[in-house]
């Protein structure tokens, strides 16, 4: 099906609203504003808002250490974002988790991980969920290239094809492993050709350009639901800061570093909907205009919030359901 | 010296057709082995150097290294020196320098999209396509070692070589009067306005299609043209059609599994040197060989041109059956 002009407006305006977050995350963090780690996903915007266009509310995703862009983009709230970041009590997960562990499991946000590759298997329970109780729900993995060496990933991809579960497997390539370069990690250049071992099929596409990955997802996630098994689409990117915050990325030559900056995906998807009639120049300045004032109010709503008590550091540690069972 | 130069594509065979059909996948580690038989059946033809084009998966320096490994490498084998963009521009530079080099054949691995770029990189040095891509009418799925000992013959006869070699047809497409692009088997019409994942699939968006030459036995889009009426590489024309919701139904294997039955509103031949000339109501794109290339606005005169001025192509029978009657497989 064609894509509507209120869809891709809709990209845009996720796409902003994440390069602002992580631009302000970056600022606040170097202010030492905020505590702990935080992995940006500057130059990785055009991903995750149209793979989740494709997704309906009720569809899951699995995140990674770089989550930020995942959960705004499946509709996580900024304020709540904003305040877990800053460790106020209001937080997603009450100021204790962090910029990794956000969730939202009404948005069916199944949360951002820590541990490189742990997504894969979550998505694999979600879609075995989402098999069992008879829904045609689908979930989204994303992770990066680094993980795809890890055992997870294979045994998740061969699960998923051999019980056939509704997943779309979404590597995000940015060609490092924290600060290893891709072709010193694995001996192949695209992550899409594992998918043949496990009988998935795997595409790769710019992930840069949010109409081609927009194309393939819509693809891959009508496959999903229509209970035709998982897909491995791999999205061809580059992150423009560091691993983490602080990091100086003095492994990246510079000379790369510029050819990717050419092919940022912010300019690039403004400047395509300007020039087909999409949006105006003036529309997409708006939407500029209101991300940023809606991030200068999640970062004043989170700056009024609380600090947890320190009474509270262990609650929530565990279910109330191992609770029971300890109980037992 | 005699030498022949290889361009094998990293990126073909993996982009959506594999979602939407049931599309070959032949990943990069297989392109470096049939690139080392490519290299040991034009070694043991005698030719004396093999060029590769530097790529992304470095796949020159795999079987340098391979074939160094095992001991069995006497050709030299070189990489073209040059900063690589990962696009096409690198097939259309590599085919430029090996032509500017003297090579005297030319073996592209990839579809009918790495075929059109190293296309426009030549114009004399006969060329060898072996499909390593997706729906491809342009390269042939061939044995390496046939497809090496095939552009050793040619690299060995010189000029002599074209006697078994087609000059294939090509069209030149014009967008108000500006010649903007080439395609060597079709050149697709849709209502996309974007380049999205590249490939076509969709017969619902697709509204004419021009062809140099066309076939059921082929599988894209040409083979609708085909299934109307088949046009050989060698007939001196073309062929155009429209389609729609009227006229005579045919069934096309538009994608690898994928056979879909489709209207042809209207169809004419075009003459070499003639062309077929449109009128863009809407926006749309043109696919060139299998991927959307060329953006259209309502109001813009589009022009598809048919010449016999496209790459000469190895017919790899024939160049083997003359390399036996001048004696290249005798030994002492």
């Amino acid at each position: 099906m064609a894509i509507s002009n209120e869809q891709m407006k809709d990209m845009y305006v996720k796409m902003r609203r994440i390069r602002d977050f992580e631009s302000t995350a970056a600022k606040l963090f170097a202010e030492g504003k905020i505590p702990g780690f935080v992995h940006l996903y500057l130059g990785e915007e055009a991903i995750a808002p149209a793979v989740c266009e494709c997704l309906r509310d009720d569809d899951f995703i699995t995140s990674t250490h770089r989550g930020h862009g995942h959960i705004i983009a499946k509709g996580g709230d900024l304020n709540l974002m904003m305040a877990e970041l800053f460790g106020r009590e209001t937080g997603y997960c009450k100021g204790k988790g962090g910029s990794m562990h956000i969730a939202d499991r009404d948005k069916g946000i199944l949360g951002a991980n820590g541990i490189v590759g742990a997504g894969h298997c979550i998505a694999c329970g979600a879609g075995l969920s989402a098999k069992i109780r008879g829904t045609d729900q689908v979930c989204v993995c994303f992770f990066g290239d680094g993980s795809t060496n890890q055992g997870t990933f294979h045994e998740s991809l061969n699960m998923a094809s051999i019980w056939k579960l509704p997943i779309v497997f979404v590597c995000e390539n940015n060609h490092y492993g924290i600060s290893m370069s891709q072709d010193r990690h694995q001996a192949i250049k695209d992550v899409a050709d594992r998918g043949a071992a496990y009988n998935i099929p795997g595409i790769a596409v710019d992930g840069n350009d949010p109409m081609a990955v927009y194309e393939a997802a819509e693809e891959a996630v009508a496959r999903a639901r229509a209970g035709k098994g998982p897909t491995l689409l791999e999205c061809k990117t580059y992150r423009q800061h560091g691993h983490f915050e602080g990091d100086p990325a003095i492994y990246k030559p510079k000379e790369e570093q510029a050819a990717w900056l050419e092919k940022d995906p912010m300019p690039r998807f403004a400047n395509f909907l300007v020039e087909n009639g999409v949006m105006t120049r003036e529309e997409v300045d708006a939407v500029d205009a209101q991300v940023a004032k809606e991030i200068e109010d999640a970062i004043a709503f989170a700056d009024a919030q609380p600090l947890p008590d320190v009474e509270t550091a262990v609650l929530d540690v565990y279910s109330d359901i191992v609770e029971e069972v300890r109980e037992r | 010296m005699t030498s022949i130069g290889i361009i094998a594509n990293p990126a073909s065979g993996k982009d959506i057709r594999r979602l939407v059909s049931y599309a070959t996948t032949i990943d990069n580690n297989e392109k470096v082995n049939i690139c080392k038989r490519i290299v040991l059946a034009a070694q043991g033809m005698g030719v004396d150097e093999v060029v590769f084009m530097p790529d992304t998966f470095m796949i020159g320096c795999a079987v340098l290294d391979s074939l160094e490994s095992d001991r069995v490498l006497k050709v030299k084998l070189d990489l073209l020196d040059f900063e690589i963009e990962a696009t096409l521009a690198d097939t259309i530079r590599a085919a430029e320098m090996m032509e500017e080099r003297g090579v005297g054949a030319l073996v592209v691995l990839g579809g009918d999209g790495t075929s059109r770029a190293a296309a426009k990189g030549i114009s004399s040095t006969p060329l060898m396509s072996i499909s390593t891509g997706t729906n491809n009418v342009y390269p042939a799925m061939m044995e390496g070692t046939v497809a090496g000992m095939a552009a050793a013959a040619a690299a060995l006869m010189g000029d002599a070589a074209r006697e078994c070699c087609v000059r294939d047809k090509k069209i030149s497409v014009y967008v108000n009067g500006v010649l903007r692009d080439i395609a060597l088997i079709d050149a697709v019409v849709s209502d996309d306005f974007y380049a999205g994942a590249k490939a076509i699939w969709d017969p619902e968006r697709i509204r004419r299609i021009a062809v140099t030459r066309c076939h059921p036995a082929t599988i894209g889009f040409s083979a609708v043209a085909g299934a109307y009426e088949i046009v050989e590489d060698t007939d001196d024309f073309g062929l155009a059609i429209t389609l729609g919701s009227s006229g005579r139904g045919v069934l096309a294997p538009i994608a690898a599994g994928v056979l879909t039955p489709v209207r042809v509103q209207s169809a004419e031949r075009i003459p070499l040197g003639g062309d077929y000339a449109f009128t863009a109501e809407d926006r749309c794109m043109i696919a060139l060989d299998g991927e959307r290339e060329v953006r259209v606005q309502p109001g813009d005169e589009v022009r598809l041109r048919i010449d016999r001025d496209g790459p000469w192509r190895i017919l790899p029978r024939k160049m083997l059956s003359r390399a036996a009657e001048l004696g290249m497989y005798n030994v002492e």
